[in-house]
């Protein structure tokens, strides 16, 4: 029981890394650990940390605490660990067969860089369309999403900080847009610049933290709250720097 | 229905598939991720027909969205908000939140207080929505069926 105990955490911790929502990990943990035969089950959970406690019916006690530190988007592989957890709850699996299931999750695929190159200038490209753009601006757009994911795989090895990584493209992505006025091809900033924050905005992050708020997960819906105010204003900073930088004029 | 409103449909689906990619959503949950998108926005264009107040318009798109997305979750076994977030994200009020930045920026306070609230407003009735339609989903299920979650069958009873 103690041993495959970690396989919860391990489960847990990769949902947390994936974006998983905090409900829904405490859910999937405690109902793990049941299945390994614990008696009671106490399951504290927040975006940046897990704590959990299994009572097994011989009376030990058993605590464990995991730290989160980066999470990206992959449902892919929440995909693949739920279909985990769930097999692990309907059938009794080996802890060969979990050890294999979970690798399989970990080193599931995730799309080539250029793909996501690809990704950013058609969502740039899309949202500039969307928001009132003009076809010369869409294409303006396309390109300066492009530039933008390049300059994110450029700078991710010096900037660690993901508040900082924001704010660098956000100062990247208005001086693109600034130097398509200077040259002439564009006459206004506003569209290509609404296209292109949508790749970094916290549009999700500030619907998932009220949604938390109102579920009542508290603690993490204040923690992804102020997130995606920082990350807005991070946003903010780096248009307001680069325009006042170069003296641009709205 | 305009020629811009079909050219911002057809720009929303664009935008959700670029999204669905960057969250590693692949197969037949892609092609229904990008569904979900250009749902959204088909509504949002028709059902603004009908309602003038924006806020309630979208909170009325996230809820319809969230129970499309609740029930492709359960089709396909795969959790829910693979579904709601993608399809949520033509919603995602980036032009307002420009606005909300630029007003701050040029220093007119008025305007920034009113897109920022707006901002907040509209963010609300996408997670509003989203919650009401989950609640009802649940209480459905567990009408239906005693175990109220279909992709986990692990008894609670013990707790």
């Amino acid at each position: 029981m103690i041993g495959l105990f970690k396989y919860a955490m391990d489960i847990g911790e990769q949902m947390l890394i994936s974006g998983a929502e905090v409900h829904r990990v405490e859910e999937s943990v405690s109902r793990i650990c049941y299945a390994f035969g614990a008696e009671r089950v106490d399951v504290f959970i927040i975006t940046s940390s897990m704590v959990v406690t299994v009572h097994t019916t011989d009376g030990e006690k058993y605590t464990e605490t995991r730290r989160i530190i980066n999470t990206t988007t992959n449902f892919e592989k929440i995909h693949k660990l739920n279909e985990l957890s769930r097999k692990i709850c309907q059938t009794k699996l080996t802890e060969e067969e979990i050890k294999e299931m979970l690798n399989e999750a970990i080193n599931c695929k995730r799309f080539p860089v250029w793909a996501e190159v690809i990704c950013y200038a058609l969502i740039a490209g899309a949202f500039t369309l969307f928001f009132g753009g003009s076809v010369i601006e869409t294409v303006v757009s396309l390109l300066v999403g492009a530039i933008v994911r390049i300059s994110i795989s450029l700078s991710d090895r010096v900037i660690g900080n993901k508040i900082f990584r924001k704010f660098f493209s956000a100062a990247v992505t208005t001086l693109l847009a600034f130097l398509a006025v200077k040259i002439g091809v564009i006459e206004k900033v506003d569209k290509i610049i609404i296209g292109n924050i949508m790749t970094l905005i916290p549009g999700i992050g500030l619907t998932n933290a009220i949604r938390d708020l109102f579920t009542g997960d508290s603690i993490a819906g204040l923690l992804r709250s102020i997130e995606a105010v920082l990350i807005a204003l991070a946003i903010a900073a780096g248009y307001f720097l680069v325009a006042v930088l170069g003296g641009f004029a709205l | 229905m305009t020629k811009t409103e079909i050219i911002q449909i057809l720009a929303g689906f664009g935008g959700t598939i670029g999204f669905a990619v960057l969250f590693n959503i692949r197969g037949r949950r892609l092609a229904l991720a990008a569904l979900g998108g250009l749902l959204s926005w088909f509504l949002y264009v028709v059902l603004g027909n009908f309602i003038e107040n924006e806020v309630i318009n979208y909170f009325l798109v996230s809820f319809a969205v969230s129970i499309y997305a609740e029930i492709m979750a359960r089709v396909i076994k795969t959790p829910t908000t693979t579904f709601i977030t993608t399809a949520l994200i033509p919603l995602i009020p980036g032009g307002s939140l420009y606005y909300t930045m630029a007003n701050a920026f040029s220093g007119n306070m008025e305007s920034f207080l009113q897109k920022g609230i707006y901002t907040l407003e509209l963010a609300s009735a996408l997670a509003l929505g989203i919650i009401v339609s989950t609640t009802i989903t649940q209480i459905f299920y567990k009408i239906i069926s005693p175990n109220p979650y279909h992709y986990n069958d692990c008894s609670l009873s013990k707790r």
